[in-house]
């Protein structure tokens, strides 16, 4: 759960209008940096890569919201300059298919670049404590540190945002006091109730305004951070096991992937033409 | 994720919303869209939820996939609305908000075949994330299919067993290994194609000519219709709530009647 699920219009405009912000901004930046060298292979590199994270994130392995993310992997076959472009092109994808808000589209990149690239700097840094044969250890460990701190930055998000008086957010004909349906014939010709006004105790109009109760309703952070931090350590261990045993894996068959990126190799010569004439 | 149902309908479909300019369906999915951010009211959300209900109807596209698409997010919003929401109402409103923006999303993508939906993007975007998101798409299906067959081949060779959940893991987890090393074979291959073709930093997707303009117009002046609705209830919503009750019944009678309308086609 490290990208944000929340759905449009629940964060307040000024949090997600900055995160479109400042994610711009950041694509603008790594793309110039981006194009700078061969982008013919940039590119369908990260196209292939970005695919392998949107499989990951679109299937759920358990179903209560658990998938997994492939982000520090991603980062390590990407490199910290394409990262958060292919974060921003999963996110995209993902919201289109209805997988996320579009509003939410700016944070969601950020949390997921933050994951990324604090995930790669880890691995890397990790890689080098513990030697190239520990590789598996070390994209295990990177990606439980990187999913707590991109929950945390999460959490973090939901606290900017939640702070909102839900007095303002009217709910229709549907009393929120109460659950019951005002009625729209103001003589009461019919009344419908979620619950009776006896289970609450009170007749709908006892509470005092500014009361107990008055202005409360933003969103609940402290019982967001509570589930997402008792839930999320088993997504978290879940992670770090599929990508501690493909690292492993690729680490053994291929290890100039894991440990230089996908794009180590300079040069790339089309079979037949190695003189590189084309 | 069914990508290649997804493709299909998109591609193949003859509808009305099929035939609407790319454009139209983005503008108006951007007004619906806002319409959505825009309200707190339970049943404006409802009465959008239908209309775009009656617009798959009409569309003819296929129910099941539809569905699925639009209430996968809603395991998460429930999840969110669950942990974070002060009272019921407003929890059923949080989940509604991601389904009806899900629904108006895939309503989208179930009409319009990918380059279109992408095409817009690019003038806006840098062209390596513009071109990247083209390659991401085309590389979805390869990769899937690829993985699919991954999954036949340990299946055949016994590697998946009901009893055995931890070598099945490791099976899977191998065979995502497998589809990484193939992803990037497959990347080097698309660097050899694109060069060959002269590719330089920018695919180009043409956009057809409006087949109806008149049609294209109507729609998007509907969902700025609708936009306007939800700013309206926001604005006034003391004045309005009370009448708020009418928008889902409208709703459901224009549900009503395109379903009527549809089963008289068939």
């Amino acid at each position: 759960m490290s990208h944000i699920h929340i759905p449009d219009g629940v964060l307040p405009l000024w949090l997600w209008l900055a995160g479109w912000v400042v994610a711009l901004a950041m694509i603008a930046v790594t793309s110039r940096m981006a194009i700078a060298e061969d982008v013919r292979r940039k590119v369908p590199l990260l196209g292939v890569v970005s695919a392998l994270m949107l499989v990951a994130m679109s299937s759920e392995i358990i179903p209560i919201a658990y998938h997994i993310n492939l982000t520090v992997l991603g980062a390590v076959l990407l490199g910290p300059v394409l990262a958060p472009i292919a974060a921003f092109i999963v996110v995209t994808i993902l919201a289109l298919l209805g997988h996320g808000g579009v509003t939410v589209i700016g944070l969601n990149t950020l949390v997921i670049s933050a994951e990324m690239l604090i995930g790669l700097a880890l691995f890397r840094a990790l890689a080098d404590v513990l030697g190239r044969k520990r590789a598996s250890i070390s994209a295990g460990l990177a990606t439980v540190v990187t999913l707590a701190l991109s929950t945390l930055l999460l959490v973090g998000i939901v606290w900017l945002g939640g702070g909102g008086d839900a007095a303002g957010r009217e709910t229709g004909a549907l009393d929120p006091a109460d659950l019951r349906f005002e009625n729209p014939f103001a003589a009461g010709v019919f009344s419908l109730g979620l619950f009776t006004a006896d289970e609450h105790g009170e007749e709908p109009g006892d509470e005092e305004p500014g009361g107990e109760g008055a202005g409360q309703g933003g969103l609940s952070v402290g019982r967001f951070a509570a589930v997402v931090f008792t839930l999320g350590p088993l997504g978290w261990l879940l992670e770090a096991l599929i990508i501690a045993t493909i690292v492993g894996f690729v680490a053994r068959v291929r290890p100039a992937l894991v440990f230089a990126g996908a794009l180590a190799d300079e040069r790339r010569y089309i079979p037949g033409d190695e003189t590189g004439t084309s | 994720m069914n990508i290649a149902a997804i493709d299909s309908s998109a591609t193949f479909g003859t509808s009305w919303l099929h035939r609407t300019a790319p454009r139209a369906k983005l503008a108006a999915f951007v007004f619906v869209l806002a319409a959505v951010i825009a309200t707190w009211n339970v049943l404006i959300l409802a009465a959008i939820g239908l209309v775009l209900t009656a617009a798959v109807v009409s569309a003819r596209v296929r129910a099941g996939l539809a569905a699925s698409l639009a209430l996968y997010p809603t395991i998460f919003a429930a999840v969110f609305a669950f942990t974070a929401a002060p009272d019921l109402i407003t929890g059923v409103t949080i989940i509604l908000k991601a389904t009806v923006a899900a629904l108006a999303a895939v309503t989208l993508v179930l009409t319009t075949p990918y380059p279109q939906v992408f095409a817009p993007l690019q003038h806006v975007l840098p062209t390596v994330v513009g071109d990247a998101l083209l390659m991401t798409y085309r590389s979805l299906f390869l990769l899937i299919d690829k993985f699919g067959n991954l999954l036949t081949a340990v299946r055949l060779r016994s590697g998946f067993s009901a009893r055995q959940p931890l070598r099945n893991a490791k099976a899977a987890t191998r065979a995502l290994g497998g589809l990484l090393l193939y992803s990037i074979d497959l990347a080097q291959r698309d660097h050899d194609v694109m060069r060959l073709r002269g590719y330089e930093g920018r695919l180009r997707v043409t956009t057809p000519r409006s087949e109806a303009p008149a049609r294209d117009a109507a729609l998007v002046v509907a969902a700025a219709g609708v936009t306007g609705l939800s700013v309206l209830v926001r604005v006034y919503a003391a004045a309005l709530n009370p009448f708020s009750w009418m928008a889902p019944l409208a709703a459901l009678a224009i549900l009503v009647v395109v379903l009527l309308a549809s089963r008289r086609s068939r």
